[in-house]
Formats: C-alpha cells, sequence, structure tokens
C-alpha cells in the first residue's frame, strides 16, 4: 500500500494539463479527497454520534445541575426569609414570654407577699390572744390564790383570837339577825 | 326470829313509845335487842334519822348545836327558841358538839334542816363565791 502511495505522489505532472500546471497531482488531489471523505464517513458513523450524545448528556447534566442549582439557591433564599421570619416570630414570643413571665411572676411575688403578710398578721393576732389568755388565767389564779390567802388568814387570825366570850356574842348576833 | 318491820313502822312505833313513858332507856334496849335479833343493826343510823322525823312530826325536835366553843346557857336559850319558832315544835331537846374546826359561830342540824352560821362556812363560801 505504501509504494502504490508513495508511487502515486512522485508521478511526474507533465501527464496533466491544468493541474500540473498549478502543481497540484490530481491523484494525490482524489486520494486526499477519498480518504478526507472516509474519515468524515468514519467520523459520522462512529465518533461524532458518541461524542454528541456525551456532549449532550454532559450538557443536560449541567443544565440539571444549574437548575438544581438555582432551585436550591432560590430554596435557600426562600428558607432564608423563613427562617428570619421565624426567628422574628420566635424573639416576639420570646418577649411576649418573659414579659409574661415577668407579670406573673411579679404577680406571684405581690401574692406571696400578701399571703406572708397575712399569715405575720395571724401570728401575731393568735400570739396576742394566746397572751391575752394566759394573762387573764394569771390574773384569774391571783386572783383565786389571794382569796385562799385572806381565807387562810383569817381563818388562821380568828382561829386563834376568838374567845369563848367573843364567839357566844358572834352567835348571840347570828341569831338576832335570823330571827 | 324477829319479824321484819319496815324502818318506818319501827321508827314510829319507837317514837311513840319515847313520847308515852318517862324511862327512854328500857324502849332504846328495846330498840337495840330488835336490830340486833333481825341483824339489822347497820341500819341504825338510818333509823335513829327516821325517829327523829317522826318525833318532829309529833312536835319533838332534837337539835345537834355544833359550835367551836361551849355555848352559855342564854345562848343555848336563844337557840333553843330558834328552833322552836323555826320548827314549831313544842318540845326541842338540844344536843350540843363542839368542833374547833369551825372556828367560830355555830351550826344548827334538824331533822331535814341545817342551818350554818360557822367562820368555816363564811370562808368557805368567800373561796367558793369569788373564786374565778
Amino acid at each position: 500500500m505504501v509504494p502504490i502511495i508513495s508511487n502515486f505522489a512522485t508521478s511526474t505532472p507533465d501527464q496533466g494539463g491544468l493541474f500540473a500546471a498549478l502543481g497540484i497531482d490530481w491523484k494525490m488531489l482524489i486520494l486526499q479527497i477519498v480518504a478526507f471523505l472516509l474519515l468524515v464517513w468514519l467520523m459520522g458513523k462512529f465518533v461524532y454520534p458518541w461524542l454528541m450524545k456525551s456532549v449532550d448528556e454532559r450538557q443536560a447534566g449541567i443544565e440539571a445541575a444549574i437548575k438544581a442549582a438555582n432551585e436550591a439557591k432560590a430554596t435557600a433564599l426562600h428558607t432564608e426569609a423563613q427562617v428570619e421570619k421565624l426567628l422574628a416570630k420566635a424573639r416576639l414570643d420570646a418577649s411576649d414570654i418573659v414579659a409574661t413571665a415577668k407579670l406573673e411572676s411579679a404577680a406571684a411575688l405581690t401574692a406571696s407577699e400578701e399571703k406572708a403578710r397575712k399569715r405575720s398578721d395571724q401570728i401575731i393576732a393568735d400570739a396576742q390572744a394566746e397572751i391575752n389568755k394566759e394573762v387573764i388565767a394569771a390574773k384569774s389564779a391571783l386572783h383565786n390564790e389571794t382569796i385562799d390567802l385572806i381565807a387562810l388568814a383569817t381563818e388562821k387570825v380568828v382561829g386563834k383570837t376568838i374567845s369563848a366570850k367573843l364567839d357566844n356574842e358572834l352567835i348571840t348576833d347570828t341569831l338576832k339577825a335570823i330571827k | 326470829m324477829a319479824i321484819r318491820l319496815s324502818r318506818r313502822k319501827i321508827a314510829s312505833y319507837i317514837a311513840s313509845r319515847l313520847l308515852s313513858v318517862k324511862d327512854d332507856t328500857a324502849v332504846l334496849q328495846e330498840l337495840a335487842g330488835y336490830l340486833i335479833d333481825s341483824k339489822r343493826t347497820n341500819e341504825l343510823e338510818l333509823i335513829v334519822r327516821d325517829i327523829e322525823y317522826e318525833l318532829q312530826n309529833r312536835g319533838v325536835v332534837l337539835a345537834r348545836v355544833t359550835s367551836a366553843t361551849d355555848l352559855t346557857k342564854a345562848t343555848e336559850e336563844a337557840v333553843a327558841k330558834l328552833v322552836q319558832d323555826h320548827s314549831g315544835a313544842s318540845k326541842v331537846y338540844l344536843q350540843q358538839f363542839i368542833d374547833t374546826d369551825l372556828i367560830g359561830g355555830l351550826r344548827v342540824d334538824l331533822p331535814g334542816h341545817r342551818l350554818d352560821a360557822t367562820v368555816a362556812r363564811r370562808l368557805a363560801t368567800l373561796r367558793a363565791n369569788y373564786k374565778k
């Protein structure tokens, strides 16, 4: 094959007209055209479809990736907005909760203070009543002891000082009083 | 074995006997004998009290006078007169007792009644009435 091509290429140009004048070897040209067409056919038959398919797939993949990226970006933006919204709402809720908690704690504190005050007042009142009761009991006991002492002293004094004469006078006076 | 009589019948019988006879010792012996025979000596105090009631109903009163010191004759007479006026009895017998715990004054016990004008009683009243 190589010798044939080589011979074909090295043939003298004196046999052609125009091509020879232009320095073109028409055999070589035809051979090159055939080779080119064969190459084109081979490329179109086997390489180009595969290449195009690969390129198309690659393009589709890139487009899908771009679309997915755009969607992701949109989703991210939407999510970010939602997050911001949720954060704002959460801040508002937290603020409300804190305010409510403050109010409730203040109310609870006031209620507990009031309860403690009432309890202390009750304790003081009970203690006062108990003290008063004890004072009354002590006064009563003192009174009773005084009565006992008076009676005992009277008994002792009268028992020692009373004479038969005095006793008879007392009896006589008593009998007169009864009459 | 003696017939069991009621205390009221015994008291009525003994009272009528005491008022009708001059020697009351025989009557009392008769009573004692009956109580011993009927084994009722433990009822002696109740029977004596019933006899006193019977005597009081018949105009004879036995008054127990208790004082811290001896009573003079005049005081005794005054007490007897008081008892006579109070009970309407025709005859009053005084039985005197001494109790120094009474301190002063006198206490007269009649069947169903008591007159307590002792100093001890007044002190007890003071304790009872003025104590809180």
